[in-house]
């Protein structure tokens, strides 16, 4: 394990392209130590030419941190990088799973141009305008490094906003032929508030849309390890507006659900959820609708979208620590990622740690370079989904003359 | 699955109730009409199926892009591999010392290097790829730098080039201005482009120009010294009759005055000068030369004499060259013409003198043929008058034998009869040489065996050799030699004898070797020896090397006959002698061949039968000479025979007539008076008598006698007689009783 300790408990990385490094949000001045062991100089305004420039810098927060300050700091200690970030459901760091920790991803300038938009009220945003936005930027970017041929676009949202299908389906058209990809913002397993962080400020039913362009090779993936079965429910009845389904079968929907898995109704936890998710067969795909919680009425709140006369499929998980071993595996086929940004989502943790899975797996993430966080959902493209992992993969550049490689500190 | 779908606990009703509901809210599903809150899923719905098109459209476009990818790639390669081997052939083409062009089948070019279009600066620039190939040459043509003739245009060498441009290969040379010269070659390559090919030849021709005029030089200098050489005189003209060349000899024959004689000057002026001077043979005329001259069709070569002052002939021989020039040349062959002359004359009185020098030796011929014939007459007559006394001494001699019982009478008989003997041995040897000697001689070459003969010669001799001592050696080889008997026996008791006269004390040895096909008798002596200088006197007439032997011993004309008749008879005659120790005589006689009939002429070689009485026996002899007619009567009387001697003919049948007796045998003489013949005469008698042995008794050797004797059936005896021999015949002829 390539990992070395920085001056204060801060680990970073071995030196890649994608630089990363964690931090327990309990220490006295994280940034700082995030700060050092990215290799930030020192003295931003001194200006050292030895530092690796970042031009973006983007935080995974424990939901046990206080955020606002946070960022706060991070943007005036990263500066003239820009900083983003959000709260998480668990945070992936060089460990593997982790939690109450503070993951820093920095993309350094040297290989990387990105934009930013932020959507301060998803309840009150103009799609239109946003999409002009995107394409503005990403003609920006073209202009300013023509060479670059990797694009992608990272989306972090609000995940109780209950919005994501609809921002996601607003951006599509924005997108061009640029993959999006994101996770939605969580808080821990209380469901109570995201933050999303940017420009120094943490900001809630919001979203944060980072727009990149480097001369990296770049794969966006998603992927899940659940196979449907042929035991199927129908939704007969639902509020689609709030996620809740309330009865399944005509009869209420969690005692429904218990009885379809054979299991106590007033045992449903989140861990079940985990173990026992129920997918949509839309064309010839599955898709998860994740069971977020039992309200107190007995509704089941999903974490996606759902509707009336929906027909759900009982899904079985295969082998986790198999199935991201083959998906990793898939991924390095043309050669090993140099990082890969991951946003996993929560249920997958659970099931995980109810498998005594979570070693494994975080050796496997931790292996592979896989950074990120926990979440309440993902997005694919114009998809909202959910209990996948979903992220991009960043490859080495091919060697050119013009890139020269960055001088390396530690 | 339908059983779980609803709780089989549940009363029948609440399935019922419950299956109902379920079924009622799909079909709200199913028809789409659910209300606007389920827009989220609604939407989550069509982006699901819009991220199923888009999936599939970008796996599409993925495909196609990483194809054109592909094929870009492909071509990219492609276009490096073309742009290398462009690279390449320019390089290539770039070294090369010529200027290189290459123009595609469309006749456009398609690359060239920069020394294509050498010594042509103003047509460079237009040299670049797809310049049309007439357009090329057109440029050429219209260079400044191009140097044609005056005679022709530019337009003209363009037409000739395009012509040229129309076959497979071509090579040309082309001239520019300051004498440059460029040699090009023009290719056509497989596919119907065309290659051009440039290469600076300026030094190349200004050596062949350099050397072209050194070797005229040198030509020019070779001919000088050719024409000086020669003994005739040559002047050479060119085509419009002017004198380009001449030697000196054409001056001194002709004795023109250098003056008219000048390159360049006219053959008119010259011939003018001189035509009047000199004789034209052959029937040529003057007018007939300057027509030759003038004209314009091909000449054929002339060829005429001149005569100058009488004394000087001169053969004159024009031709033409092949430039139409002529040359002529002048020999002065006064000499030849005077040798040959002289030599027609020295002809005819050659064949004058040849005929005189003939005439002279036929008669010189005919004299020596009379010498010769009257020669042989003389010999003849001489030897057979000086043959018949004697022959008659002998016997005369022979006769006295009984009536001489004394020994003083005996011995005295004795010395009479050597002292005869020796004078027929030298009458008879000086008849054989004459005979020899006139090339009368005729041989009768037969089968002789040559034992016999030695047998005979060893009886002869033994005594001889035993008288002085010597022991007598004689082989006896049982072999038939091709010889004449006669002469055989002569010659090799000639040679015995000589070896026994001249031997005083040792041996003669007698022997015959084998030859291949011959037969070498070699007769070996222990005399004094022949020196090696007298060798060949020895053989001459009357030489005697010992002049002390007496005449009792021969004349020394034995080997004189020996030698002649070995010459007669081809037989090889040679001697070998060691003064002092002896010498070998060797006379080499080839073999009979086996199919030669062992019937000899046995002339001469009688059996010698015992002396016996011949009683009563009735001889009837003619002979002419009354001397030898009487001594042969004695003889034959003197053995107990009967004779009616007569001497003619006639006498003999009067004679027989008379007595009416036949006689027994006749011996006749050959040669009787009148002309008869003794054959003649003993016909006749056998036509009187019948047949009875008779005998010719002549000095005649010749074989025509002995050949009308053996035709006759008449046995032939040689005077003079040997009486041994006559006796035998007359025993022989004995009738039976």
């Amino acid at each position: 394990m390539d990992l070395s300790k920085g001056l204060s408990g801060a680990f970073a990385n071995a030196p890649g392209i994608v630089r990363s490094a964690f931090v327990h949000y309990d220490v006295s001045d994280p940034v700082e130590h995030l700060a050092r062991a990215l290799g930030v100089s020192g003295d931003p305004s001194a200006g050292n030419e030895t530092a690796p420039e970042f031009e973006l810098v983007i935080l995974f927060v424990s939901s046990d941190a206080d955020c606002a300050p946070l960022i706060k700091s991070a943007k005036e200690r990263f500066a003239p990088a820009q900083v983003v970030g959000c709260t998480t459901a668990g945070e992936i760091s060089q460990a593997g799973y982790a939690s109450g920790e503070i993951v820093a991803v920095a993309f350094p300038r040297a290989h990387f141009a990105a934009r930013i938009i932020l959507i301060p009220d998803l309840d009150l945003y103009d799609p239109q305008t946003v999409i002009e936005q995107m394409i503005r930027n990403r003609h920006d970017m073209m202009r300013e490094e023509p060479d670059w041929g990797s694009e992608f676009t990272f989306l972090l949202i609000d995940g109780l906003s209950t919005r994501e299908d609809e921002l996601t389906s607003d951006l599509a058209v924005g997108l061009g032929p640029v993959p999006l990809f994101g996770g939605s913002a969580g808080d821990g397993v209380d469901f109570g508030q995201t933050f999303l962080l940017h420009d120094g400020q943490a900001h809630s039913n919001a979203a944060v849309l980072m727009q990149l362009r480097t001369n990296c090779p770049i794969k966006v993936f998603k992927t899940d390890h659940l196979i449907p079965t042929e035991t199927r429910m129908v939704v007969t009845g639902a509020n689609p507006e709030k996620r809740t389904v309330h009865e399944i079968n005509a009869e209420p929907a969690a005692r429904e659900y218990a009885r379809m898995l054979g299991k106590d109704p007033e045992q449903l936890n989140t861990f079940t959820f985990a173990a026992h998710p129920v997918v949509v067969r839309i064309g010839g795909q599955h898709h998860v609708r994740s069971i977020q919680r039992v309200a107190d009425n007995g509704d089941l709140v999903f974490f996606s979208a759902i509707d009336e006369g929906l027909v759900l499929t009982l899904a079985e998980p295969q082998n986790m620590v198999t199935h991201l071993e083959q998906e990793i595996a898939a991924l390095s086929v043309g050669g090993p990622p140099d990082t890969i940004l991951a946003c996993d989502c929560l249920l997958r943790r659970m099931e995980a740690q109810q498998k005594q899975m979570t070693r494994p797996i975080s050796r496997i993430l931790a292996e592979n370079r896989v950074v990120g966080f926990s979440t309440y959902g993902e997005q694919l493209n114009s998809m909202h989904v959910n209990q996948t992992l979903t992220g991009v993969a960043i490859y080495p550049p091919p060697p050119k003359a013009s890139d020269a490689t960055e001088p390396e500190q530690t | 699955m339908t059983h779980s779908l609803i709780d089989p606990r549940d009363t029948l009703e609440r399935q019922n109730e419950k299956l109902l509901k379920i079924s009622q809210t799909l079909m709200r599903r199913v028809e789409q009409s659910t209300d606007a809150s389920g827009a989220a899923y609604a939407q989550f719905q069509r982006a699901v199926l819009l991220e199923e098109e888009v999936g599939a459209r970008t796996r599409d476009l993925e495909r196609a892009l990483d194809l054109l990818n592909e094929s870009n790639a492909r071509l990219a390669v492609a276009n490096r591999e073309t742009e290398a081997a462009r690279s390449d052939l320019a390089n290539a083409i770039e070294t090369i010392q010529e200027g290189f062009a290459l123009f595609n089948p469309d006749e456009k070019l398609v690359m060239c290097n920069s020394r294509f279009g050498m010594h042509m600066p103003d047509i460079r620039d237009a040299l670049k790829p797809g310049l049309s190939f007439t357009e090329y040459v057109t440029r050429v043509s219209a260079s400044q730098f191009l140097s044609l003739p005056d005679s022709e245009r530019p337009e003209d060498w363009l037409k000739r080039r395009l012509t040229r441009h129309k076959d497979d290969h071509v090579i040309f040379n082309v001239r520019m201005i300051w004498n440059r010269w460029v040699q090009v070659s023009e290719h056509r390559t497989g596919d119907g482009g065309t290659v051009i090919l440039q290469t600076d030849v300026t030094d190349i021709m200004r050596l062949e120009r350099q050397e072209r005029d050194r070797m005229l030089d040198d030509q020019a200098r070779l001919i000088r010294a050719t024409l000086e050489h020669l003994d005739q005189g040559v002047c050479i003209f060119d085509a419009g009759a002017r004198m380009v060349g001449h030697n000196q000899r054409l001056v001194e024959l002709l004795a023109i005055p250098v003056v008219r004689f000048h390159m360049g000057a006219t053959f008119a002026s010259i011939f003018d000068r001189f035509r009047d001077k000199v004789d034209f043979s052959n029937g040529m005329a003057p007018e007939d030369i300057e027509n030759w001259v003038a004209t314009r069709d091909h000449r054929a070569p002339l060829s005429f004499e001149i005569r100058q002052g009488g004394s000087r002939t001169l053969a004159v021989f024009a031709q033409e060259m092949p430039d139409k020039g002529f040359v002529i040349s002048f020999t002065d062959v006064s000499a030849q013409r005077a040798a040959v002359q002289a030599i027609r004359e020295v002809n005819e009185t050659l064949e004058q003198r040849v005929m005189e020098r003939t005439l002279e030796l036929e008669d010189a011929l005919e004299e020596a043929e009379r010498a010769n014939a009257s020669k042989s007459r003389f010999v003849a007559a001489a030897s057979h008058d000086l043959l018949q006394p004697l022959s008659a001494a002998m016997l005369y001699v022979t006769s006295l034998e009984k009536d001489l019982p004394t020994q003083a009478g005996q011995q005295v008989l004795a010395k009479a009869s050597n002292a005869l003997q020796s004078a027929e041995n030298i009458l008879e040897a000086l008849f054989d040489i004459s005979k020899l000697d006139s090339g009368r001689t005729a041989v009768m070459v037969g089968s002789v065996p040559l034992g016999s003969v030695l047998a005979q010669l060893r009886d002869e001799v033994q005594p001889q050799a035993h008288k002085k001592g010597l022991k007598l050696s004689i082989v006896l080889p049982e072999v038939n030699v091709l010889s004449d008997a006669t002469y055989l026996r002569r010659i090799l008791q000639n040679l015995v004898s000589n070896a026994i006269r001249y031997t005083e004390q040792g041996r003669v040895l007698v022997g015959a070797r084998r030859l291949q096909n011959a037969v070498r008798i070699e007769v070996w002596d222990t005399g004094p020896g022949i020196p090696e200088d007298q060798q060949d006197i020895i053989f001459g007439e009357f030489q005697r090397l010992n002049a002390t032997a007496s005449a009792a011993e021969g004349m020394g004309l034995g080997l004189a006959i020996v030698d002649r008749a070995c010459a007669l008879l081809g037989h090889p005659l040679q001697v070998r002698s060691i003064v002092g120790k002896g010498t070998l005589f060797t006379v080499e006689i080839p073999l009979a061949p086996p199919e030669l009939a062992l019937s000899s002429p046995t002339a001469g070689i009688l059996p010698t039968g015992t002396a016996k009485g011949l009683g009563n026996l009735i001889v009837m002899l003619i002979e002419n000479d009354a001397e030898l007619r009487g001594a042969l009567s004695l003889t034959i009387e003197g053995w107990g025979a009967d004779v009616l001697a007569c001497g003619s003919e006639e006498e003999a049948r009067a004679l027989l007539n008379e007595i009416g007796v036949a006689p027994d045998v006749i011996v006749a003489d050959y040669q009787l008076d009148n002309g008869r013949t003794g054959a003649q005469a003993i016909q006749a008698l056998h036509r009187q008598v019948g047949m009875l042995p008779a005998c010719i008794i002549s000095a005649n050797r010749s074989t025509e006698l002995s050949d009308e004797c053996a035709i006759l059936g008449l046995e032939l005896m040689h005077k003079p007689i040997d009486a041994d021999a006559l006796r035998g015949f007359l025993q022989a002829a004995q009738p039976v009783h």
